[in-house]
């Protein structure tokens, strides 16, 4: 458990000193909050109600889904996860690492912008605020199982920046989050119903903000959850189908 | 051999129809430098790979350290390092926490001894992304020792470095020598097999075409010795053979034969320059090279 907890700490400052992580986990999600937040509040103020909700979906969807992949087939294709099996450093631990890692980084981030929404932009407290970091954490299980699965699967970076648009610009698009749901005609807002980030709004605005809802927000919080428990599932029997090959 | 530290008996392996290793079987002495050499593709690697464990084998058994690495790896991880042939870090990690990170998975206490003995405490805050192609091998080198191993496998660890960094980790492997560890070492440089290793193996197309010490190999193919000689009025004629020294090239002035008796043959040649008034102004006598008898294996099929 120590050494898991040390990895952990250094995955943590690795993190922050690579600029790439540094850029899909922090510069780029927080400086188009800055720029949408300004632009939404302004524009729509009725946007301002969820717009915490909705940056923090947008943040976590950047990082988990744009950022965490890359990290992970970097890894694989240069040979460090078979320097850290014979090692000792288990296929299963660096994944549970990343994990954990990303799922810090982009509570801070999630935790900026619920704090800076009110101060900068007058958004709305959420007049839930437990609930609502309970619908940002199942949203960073969701996103994060995601992105370790593109990171196994993906057999270099170019292809895994391609599976990772594929979930990242549905879900900015489809979900609600850039504008209404509503406005969508059926095919796509169906499609939209692929991706968590539609129920990660539904579960906001029904649960945190109790706001009316288009799907029931407990109903999306346990679709959220199921979709987590798939995803991590196929992540790590995936990469330990990957190491059974390997070693064939 | 009793006191053997890695034991490898009728290894086999196959990707698909394609056999990597054929049956191949040998022993590794405790404190010994064994060497692995073969042409691309021989089988050196994936023997290797099998010994570390990260490789299944489809046939033959092998022991490492008293550990079966195929069944018992957590066992082996105690008691083997290993520098992959290709492996990395993450780009941004320190150099401190490289070694921080793989001595608290081994379960083991910080090495600063290694990291001293290593020349790498200057290094700490370096990132792995800044350090010269030298210093990442010395670094993936101090943390395959960190679980003080009894055995380490070197796969290729001189490859792509320039002559100082390749001097340097010469040093480290007889120092590890020393410290009675043993190590088994794939290469292509043939200088360094002969200079580090106590024994050498060939593998070539999955099986071992030869196995003792580099003497013992260069001496087991051609006994053939080669004899140079450049005179200062040229008496010798090219073609001519004297003795028991058949005459193979003249070029920039040297006459070149090939025998097996060469006291015999040196004698014959001098007697011959002295007879016709000539001196002799420069002789030189080869034996020949390991990587010659590598060769002759390799071309030979």
């Amino acid at each position: 458990m120590k050494a898991f907890l040390n990895y952990l700490w250094i995955q943590f400052k690795i993190d922050l000193r690579d600029k790439g992580t540094l850029l899909n986990f922090y510069l780029v999600p927080l400086a188009f909050y800055l720029v949408m937040g300004a632009v939404f509040s302004s524009v729509t103020p009725l946007m301002k109600t969820t717009l915490s909700a909705s940056m923090t979906i947008f943040a976590i969807t950047m990082g988990a889904v744009m950022g965490s992949p890359t990290v992970l087939v970097r890894m694989r294709e240069s040979g460090t996860m078979r320097a850290f099996k014979v090692n000792g450093i288990s296929g299963s631990a660096v994944l549970a690492v990343q994990a954990i890692s990303t799922f810090i980084h982009l509570l801070l981030v999630s935790a900026i912008i619920y704090i800076v929404s009110p101060l900068a932009f007058h958004a709305q407290v959420p007049p839930a605020p437990l609930i609502y970091f309970g619908v940002v954490a199942v949203y960073l299980l969701a996103c994060i199982g995601i992105g370790l699965l593109i990171g196994v699967v993906a057999p270099n970076q170019s292809f895994a920046t391609m599976l990772s648009m594929v979930v990242f610009l549905p879900s900015l698009l489809l979900s609600g989050i850039m504008f209404p749901a509503s406005m969508l005609p059926a095919p796509l807002l169906w499609l939209g119903r692929f991706f968590p980030a539609t129920f990660a709004l539904q579960s906001f605005y029904g649960l945190a903000y109790h706001s009316s809802t288009d799907i029931g927000p407990m109903l999306s919080l346990i679709l959220m959850l199921g979709f987590s428990l798939v995803v991590f599932i196929l992540a790590f029997w995936r990469l330990n189908n990957i190491r059974q090959n390997e070693g064939r | 051999m009793s006191d053997s530290v890695v034991t490898v008996k009728d290894l086999a392996k196959r990707y698909g129809s394609f056999t990597a290793v054929n049956g191949i079987s040998f022993t590794v002495a405790a404190g010994e430098v064994f060497g692995l050499l073969g042409p691309n593709g021989a089988g050196k690697t994936t023997t290797l790979e099998c010994l570390e464990g990260i490789r299944k084998a489809d046939g033959g058994s092998l022991d490492v350290a008293g550990c079966d690495p195929q069944s018992q790896e957590h066992n082996l991880r105690s008691r083997l390092g290993v520098q992959l042939q290709s492996s990395s870090l993450p780009d941004s990690i320190e150099v401190r926490e490289a070694l921080a990170l793989f001595c608290s998975w081994h379960g083991v206490p910080f090495r600063e001894d290694l990291a001293q003995k290593f020349d790498l405490v200057s290094l700490y805050s370096r990132q792995f992304k800044q350090l010269s192609a030298g210093q990442k091998r010395r670094l993936q080198l101090v943390l395959a020792l960190v679980n003080d191993p009894r055995v380490v496998v070197l796969d290729e660890p001189t490859a792509g470095l320039d002559v100082q960094s390749r001097a340097s980790l010469h040093e480290v492997i007889r120092s590890l020598k020393d410290q009675g560890i043993t190590v088994l070492l794939a290469t292509h440089d043939m200088a360094e097999a002969e200079a580090l290793c106590d024994r050498i193996a060939i593998i070539i197309h999955g099986s071992l075409a030869v196995i003792g010490t580099p003497q013992e190999v260069t001496a087991a193919g051609n006994r053939e010795t080669k004899i140079l000689l450049h005179t200062s009025q040229d008496s010798l004629f090219p073609g001519e053979t004297i003795g028991d020294a058949v005459f193979v090239s003249a070029k920039e002035g040297y006459l070149e034969w090939k025998c097996r008796d060469v006291a015999a043959s040196v004698t014959q040649i001098l007697g011959r320059v002295q007879a016709a008034g000539d001196t002799v102004e420069d002789l030189r006598v080869e034996r020949p090279t390991l990587e010659e008898r590598f060769l002759e294996l390799v071309e030979g099929n």
